[in-house]
């Protein structure tokens, strides 16, 4: 357990002006890209994904502390992803509705149309937007500030944002308990054979076992979290107030503002 | 509140939970004063959990039970208040570290309680800083608590107890889930706790050696749940030692082996009984020569050695060339870069109970998971029985070597007690018949004969344990493998598995066990393995072994303070 890496609560602060991303409101920041990511959804084109991308990209590496972690993952991961995905979802278009196009390679009698990839790579851009603005908040916020904030702005009754954060650390229990019960079932011989169905049925016999320890671990914690008085009080103490100023405002007017132009000018759903 | 008024007050309680047919605890009264420190003693089902439960309000509020008599904390009556409400005069703390933890800071964890109770901010965070620096883990605020070891994460539940500014802390099994440093490490932390004098305790617990060293009160619950003794701690354990056994109450080791000292005559039945390994170190004969008649849990067949070089002769010597059913030659384990296992040799005497021990992170469950196959060693490094685990199917290796899981509720795969016996025979093409016949032979071997078509997952936690067990050795292997069969149970379960895995050893069983738990050790193995590091540090004779206190202590284990003394005074008595 020592070994976990990444620490969901591990706080996050800003450590010089440049870092604004984590100063602002979890909600703020959520609120500033949500419109945009559910809109990208519907867009079938390349221009209006690469801007958001960029926008993304813009906003991380100047609001966020540049880690080598970070610059991994924005400038390795999520691009070797979208290539595979883009070439992937190239090859997977039905050629009779791209036949149209010119041809981008021909192998014997088979051809990939520039149609073909326009869209596969329409879709990896499309995906890749989404992430990245995500990862605007989901990478400068930490679990327990996103549910202050969610209690504090959005009246989410208390009894629920903090038994989901405590509901948080039976994840790592859960994926260890598995892995026992796997290699106990090992053990016990109980293979059932190969493909598909035999896994789906030995998976149901892990589910048992499982979901009894589950039970089990949630009712002493909630014993627990009783005898500590939770739920004592309509409210309680914050002691960290997550404040929603002028500047997540001012942040989500800009970012959707942002948003509307890349929209307007681009406008993706124009009539061929 | 005056202070002579009680802290708890309990009047003729009778629990009843929702699932039992008869009620534990029952008709039991008592007052708990400022300032005591009062041991809950009792046989496995006497109630004691139970009661600790009514004490704050979980019983009746939160958990299916029918509750008769009074519970009164703080001169509130726990029937018509919240839990929340009592938390301020009762705090709690669990057996399990893990299902107590619901923040990611330890400082939050500490501040939960607080919170939760509306304090206005400083009086959160003076309280929190209090807590912490009592149980020596201020510096260690900002971390995550699974950062902790075990024994700090229930440092952490205790200061959470205090912090609720709770005049009385229960404590059911606070340690029963650690290992031996984490055992030190809470009661260290419980015996300053007790040093401040402002807190009364109500402990709940089997591990009583280092219980012994600031228990004022004992409470004694009989098997019915009623109250058979309350008063001081050596006046009742003292006085009522032969009532106590005989209820199944479990008593201080020291006390325990003093007992059998007498009744060999080695120790006069004058004296007092010693309740701590100090008492009983100071009434031991100074000549030693006593002990060597073989009389201690130590060393019930051999001579206690004098000399030390001996000892590490037979310690470095090859392993002996009688066959031994466990072979292991060059075993070496790695998980992803990291090798766990470096090089290890091992011999395993057929017929032996080895125990194999050591600290965190030395190797153990590695060790019994290649032996026995669960992890497949690489080829030619194990032999367990002439079959080599790296190649077997696990159909052939189950016929070799039984593997039982510390929670036996992993291993079950079939929906009733009979399948679930019968899977590995039904795997091998036993005929029908012949299944059925040796399936009810196991059941009736484990008392299960009433459950056959029951299933697994509604035994009981006893039944559970010895059904994995008849899982394990239904196809007739001459090994059996438990790794951490104890872990998390209450003393009387694991008293239970361990007479039945001395009787299998009697019938020609050999056994190998994973545990941390060395009073067990000293007491049930033949043979001990000391790891340490993922290398072999010590193997031989677990009489042998526990002579010297060097051998375990440079392995970054403690032995038991009885066998600590008990080295020592060999030691001592030897020079």
């Amino acid at each position: 357990m020592s070994t976990t890496v990444v620490n969901p609560y591990a706080s996050m602060v800003a450590r010089s002006r440049r870092e604004f991303l984590y100063a602002m409101n979890p909600l703020a920041k959520v609120a500033a890209v949500a419109p945009a990511m559910i809109l990208l959804v519907f867009v079938r084109d390349l221009a209006t994904p690469a801007a958001f991308l960029v926008l993304a990209y813009a906003l991380i590496l100047v609001g966020a502390r540049l880690t080598w972690r970070l610059l991994l993952l924005l400038l390795i991961v999520i691009p070797v992803a979208m290539i595979v995905i883009g070439i992937g979802f190239s090859l997977w278009v039905d050629a009779a509705l791209v036949d149209d196009t010119a041809p981008f390679l021909r192998i014997g009698g088979w051809t990939l149309f520039t149609g073909a990839l326009e869209v596969g790579f329409a879709t990896a851009l499309r995906l890749g937007a989404i992430a990245a603005l995500a990862l605007v908040g989901g990478l400068t916020t930490s679990g327990p500030d996103l549910v202050r904030a969610s209690i504090q702005q959005l009246r989410v009754p208390y009894r629920v944002g903090y038994t989901a954060l405590a509901a948080f650390r039976f994840v790592p229990r859960f994926g260890h308990e598995l892995s026992v019960i796997r290699a106990a079932h090992r053990v016990r011989g109980h293979h059932g054979g190969r493909g598909p169905f035999a896994r789906i049925a030995r998976g149901w016999g892990y589910i048992v076992p499982l979901l009894a320890g589950a039970i089990r671990h949630a009712e002493r914690v909630a014993l627990a979290m009783d005898a500590r008085a939770f739920g004592a009080h309509p409210t309680r103490t914050e002691r960290h107030l997550v404040p929603f100023r002028t500047r997540d405002v001012v942040f989500i007017v800009l970012l959707l503002a942002a948003s509307a132009t890349i929209f307007i000018v681009l406008f993706p759903w124009q009539p061929a | 509140m005056r202070s002579s008024a009680p802290l708890l007050r309990v009047r003729d309680l009778t629990l009843t939970h929702a699932d039992a047919a008869h009620p534990s605890p029952s008709d039991v009264s008592f007052d708990i004063a400022p300032g005591e420190v009062v041991l809950l003693l009792g046989p496995s089902g006497s109630g004691k959990s139970t009661l600790t439960l009514a004490l704050n309000g979980l019983i009746p509020h939160a958990l299916p039970a029918t509750m008769t008599g009074t519970v009164e904390a703080g001169g509130i009556d726990s029937a018509h208040a919240s839990t929340a409400a009592l938390s301020t005069h009762v705090a709690m703390v669990f057996q399990d570290p893990d299902a107590q933890i619901v923040t990611g800071t330890v400082y939050d964890e500490v501040a939960f309680g607080p919170e939760n109770l509306l304090l206005p901010l400083d009086e959160v965070s003076a309280r929190a800083e209090d807590a912490l620096r009592r149980v020596g883990l201020w510096q260690r605020r900002d971390e995550n608590p699974d950062r902790l070891s075990g024994g700090g994460r229930q440092r952490l539940a205790i200061a959470c107890a205090l912090a609720m500014g709770s005049p009385l802390l229960v404590l059911d099994e606070p340690t029963a889930n650690l290992d031996p440093q984490g055992i030190d490490d809470v009661y260290s932390a419980l015996a300053d706790v007790v040093a401040a004098g402002d807190r009364a305790i109500l402990l709940v617990e089997h591990n009583l050696d280092a219980a012994m060293e600031f228990v004022t009160r004992t409470i004694v619950l009989d098997q019915a749940g009623t109250v058979a003794f309350d008063g001081p701690v050596d006046e009742i354990l003292r006085g009522h030692t032969e009532e106590l056994v005989a209820m199944g109450v479990w008593l201080p080791a020291a006390t325990l082996t003093a007992r059998m000292l007498r009744e060999r005559g080695i120790l006069s039945h004058d004296a007092p009984l010693p309740l701590t390994p100090e008492e009983l170190a100071a009434a031991l004969p100074a000549g030693g020569a006593h002990l060597q008649a073989g009389s201690t849990p130590v060393s019930q067949e051999t001579a206690f050695s004098t000399d030390i070089r001996d000892l590490h002769r037979q310690l470095s010597q090859p392993p002996s060339d009688a066959r031994p059913l466990i072979r292991a030659r060059g075993l070496t384990v790695t998980r992803g870069r990291r090798e766990i296992l470096h090089s290890v040799d091992i011999d395993i005497e057929a017929g032996s109970l080895t125990a194999i021990v050591g600290a965190n992170g030395a190797g153990k469950t590695t060790l019994i998971q290649a032996l026995a196959g669960v992890v497949p060693p690489r080829k030619r490094q194990v032999d367990v029985d002439g079959l080599d685990p790296a190649t077997a199917s696990p159909r052939d290796l189950a016929a070799r070597i039984g593997f039982v899981f510390q929670n036996p509720e992993h291993q079950f795969i079939a929906h009733t007690v009979f399948d679930e016996l019968a899977h590995g025979l039904r795997l091998r093409h036993v005929s029908e018949a012949e299944t059925a016949h040796r399936v009810r032979q196991m059941l009736g071997r484990f008392g299960l004969e009433h459950k056959a078509d029951v299933h697994p997952f509604l035994l009981s936690g006893g039944e559970k344990r010895r059904l994995s067990v008849g899982t394990a050795l239904i196809t007739g292997p001459r090994v059996l493998a438990l790794d951490e069969p104890t872990f998390g149970q209450d003393r009387a379960r694991a008293a239970e598995l361990l007479a039945l895995l001395d009787a299998l050893r009697r019938e020609g069983t050999t056994i190998v066990i994973v545990t941390h738990d060395l009073q067990l050790v000293a007491e049930h193995a033949t043979h001990t393995v000391v790891l340490a590091d993922g290398r072999v540090h010590a193997t031989g004779r677990t009489d042998d072994l526990f002579r010297d206190e060097h051998v375990f202590t440079t392995a970054g284990l403690r032995l038991p303070a009885l066998q600590r003394v008990l080295a020592a005074h060999a030691g001592t008595t030897a020079s």
